[in-house]
């Protein structure tokens, strides 16, 4: 009995060993170490990438998933034969320079003023750079929610208010197309500066104060001491910076959907939300697949300028 | 080229609810053509003053006049000065050539090829012509060191200022730069002020040296006055490598005591020790102290503890009482750690000074460096 119960623990052990032999093994290799992140990446994004792309070769539509036939590049040749697609892409074009252009314009401003409020040690610099990034911690759909009060074209909208009170009439940010691309931007700036004010502002501390000394004793005015010292030197960041808000910029979708929902018409219809619309409102889960496949490349495209760009960073 | 006055510089930085006093009521002038150093420890104001005569900072009180007028309130670069600095301060993205020539580009109207032949003319002196199309950081410390001069030198200044410049180089192209430098100057014949933190080369660079503490000048002099003939007790300390050495002392009737010592003085320097002062430091170079036969009067016992060979001579520490003291001897006499030596010191090399304030009551002879030497 002692025997058996003794042959019963000796066998228990060899199997512990074992299991603790290729535990230890399976440590040794660096698989075991990526796994809980390749299960992550591969269940949330190349899952869905894979079949973003398989649908975007597909008429698939969402009326009945499972009734589709593969139809290959005619998806990509319809798209780029609608003159939507090429409408789409204007505005998203608009929408996209302009917004880059003005976070950039709006951050150095930003990040020069909180700069020289902090050198001087003034009052209100750090006040300043908390209202500015609420404004970017906020989600994008109650920034298009709030704007869209702040844009009531009534007397009752803040902005028309205020307008009115100077002795104007009411303007149609909304309901007018150019006008309604224009508030787009504007509320889109408004959320994205506070990016591009925290990079500026880190690269700015990296500009050693000797060298504006030795700019201010060589005689150069403030402005050449900002075209001739301050910007050669902070233009890795801006480059990675322009890179960076492009991208976010060209997905945007939730603050205009919320704000104008592509309207009016299609004024304000960006890629990202001509893709949202093909999917749920017109239920071409192809088209919409093959849209986000266009977009992909684009960010890729993108990812890949700044990738190469901090790989050889060259600091002078 | 101009003679720079300093009066009465005050310089006051707000600090939270209160202020702090960097420069405080400094006044100096140096001679047309004539190199002052600017010394003291960290945070004493010797940077402060120099980045007001720059215009760097705006100054709280007092006057700078450069020659006949009052620069201050003139923008740095109304005051035809050059500046070097510490970290070199060269554009990083701009070449040799460049960032010679950007101070003439900002503030003159001189075409480009009077730019060019300017910046080429001072490469050629500096012996770096064949660097001028080169960017800072594809030059060593040195090669940079001399661009960033040759940059101060281009503007043909009326005063060089110059913030620790040799601070980032090392120890052995220390030494050569500041030969360099001061051959510079000579053949420039342009006022220059120079800041550093490093004693030695304040004695050897300056025709003049101001000791700055606690944003107050201490004395200004010659380098051999400073030595030989400190104001105060702190002047003492700061000026010379190994430092003097303090003995605290008591007077009691004609003697110095000291916890380890007696030390009789003579009547000629009694005369100078007030009546009520009985509290003193004795002040004794390193390399005054002399090792001697136990008989010899004023001599007493120490214990070598550490011993510091530097080829012509040895720097010994030494335990006298219940503190150690430097004494600097000749290379070849051969002591080792632990060994008890008596030593003394002849009492026209000491310096006492009051115990309370600081303030030399007796120095030892300046030896004038107008002494003429027979060739």
């Amino acid at each position: 009995m002692a025997t058996e119960t003794d042959r019963r623990w000796t066998n228990v052990a060899a199997v512990r060993s074992r299991a603790s032999r290729w535990f230890s093994d399976i440590q040794e290799h660096p698989f075991f170490w990526i796994l809980p992140a390749a299960l992550f990446l591969g269940v949330f994004l190349l899952y869905p990438l894979v079949e973003a792309f398989r649908m975007s070769v597909t008429n698939m539509t969402l009326l009945d998933p499972t009734d589709y036939s593969y139809v290959w590049l005619d998806t990509y040749v319809r798209i780029f034969e609608s003159p939507d697609f090429w409408g789409m892409t204007r505005v998203t074009l608009i929408f996209v320079t302009a917004s880059v252009v003005l976070q950039l314009v709006g951050g150095m401003i930003l990040a020069q003023a909180i700069d020289y409020g902090v050198n001087r040690g003034l009052h209100g610099s750090i006040f300043t750079r908390i209202s500015v990034l609420s404004a970017w911690v906020i989600p994008g759909i109650v920034i298009g929610i709030v704007w869209k009060i702040m844009l009531i074209e009534t007397r009752y909208g803040v902005i028309n208010y205020i307008i009115l009170q100077l002795g104007g009439d009411v303007v149609s940010f909304l309901s007018d197309g150019q006008m309604a691309l224009l508030s787009t931007i504007v509320a889109n700036t408004w959320r994205g500066t506070a990016f591009s004010m925290i990079m500026l502002y880190a690269g700015l501390q990296q500009v050693p104060d000797q060298l504006k000394d030795a700019a201010r004793i060589d005689g150069a005015s403030p402005w050449q001491r900002f075209r001739h010292v301050t910007l050669p030197l902070l233009k890795p960041v801006l480059f990675i910076n322009i890179v960076l808000i492009t991208i976010y910029t060209i997905n945007t979708f939730d603050m205009i959907l919320a704000l104008t929902g592509g309207g009016p018409g299609r004024a304000t219809e960006v890629l990202a939300l001509y893709m949202y619309f093909e999917a749920f409102e017109r239920f071409n889960l192809g088209t919409a697949g093959a849209i986000a496949v266009v977009m992909l490349v684009v960010n890729v495209f993108m990812t890949m300028i700044y990738i190469k760009y901090l790989l050889g960073e060259d600091e002078f | 080229m101009a003679a720079l006055d300093i009066d009465g510089l005050v310089k006051r930085f707000s600090a939270g609810d209160g202020e702090i006093v960097a420069v405080d009521d400094v006044d100096i002038s140096i001679e047309d053509g004539d190199f002052l150093v600017l010394v003291g420890p960290s945070g004493c104001g010797k940077s402060t003053t120099l980045r007001c005569i720059a215009g760097l900072e705006e100054i709280s009180e007092g006057d700078i006049r450069l020659g006949d007028t009052s620069i201050v309130g003139r923008k740095p670069m109304d005051r035809n000065i050059a500046m070097v600095f510490q970290n070199y301060a060269l554009y990083p993205h701009m070449t040799a050539r460049e960032n010679m020539s950007f101070g003439l580009k900002m503030g003159t109207d001189l075409s480009k090829a009077e730019i060019d032949s300017k910046v080429e003319d001072v490469a050629r002196m500096m012996g770096i012509e064949d660097l001028l199309e080169k960017k800072p950081r594809a030059l060593s410390g040195g090669q940079q060191q001399r661009v960033a001069l040759g940059r101060a030198i281009v503007r043909d200044p009326d005063v060089f200022l110059m913030d620790e410049p040799l601070s980032n180089l090392d120890a052995k192209l220390r030494t050569t730069m500041r030969t360099e430098l001061q051959n510079l100057q000579q053949e420039l014949g342009v006022t220059t002020v120079y800041v550093t933190h490093d004693q030695t080369e304040a004695m050897t660079m300056g025709d003049q040296i101001a000791i700055l503490n606690d944003g107050k000048l201490q004395q200004i002099g010659t380098p051999l006055e400073c030595y030989h003939q400190p104001v105060n007790q702190f002047v003492a300390g700061f000026i010379g490598a190994p430092s003097m050495n303090f003995f605290d002392v008591t007077l009691d009737g004609d003697s110095l005591e000291h916890d380890a010592f007696s030390y009789r003085l003579s009547p000629e320097t009694l005369e100078n020790v007030d009546d009520e002062t009985t509290r003193l430091t004795l002040g004794v170079r390193p390399e005054d102290i002399e090792i001697v036969d136990e008989r010899e009067p004023n001599s007493f016992r120490a214990i070598v503890s550490v011993t510091e060979p530097m080829g012509s001579s040895t720097h010994l520490s030494l335990a006298i009482g219940d503190r150690q003291y430097t004494a600097t001897v000749p290379g070849d006499v051969l002591i080792a750690p632990d060994d008890q030596i008596t030593v003394t010191f002849s009492e026209e090399n000491t310096h006492l000074f009051d115990a309370e304030t600081g303030r030399a009551v007796k120095n030892r002879e300046h030896v004038r460096p107008d002494t003429e030497v027979q060739v």
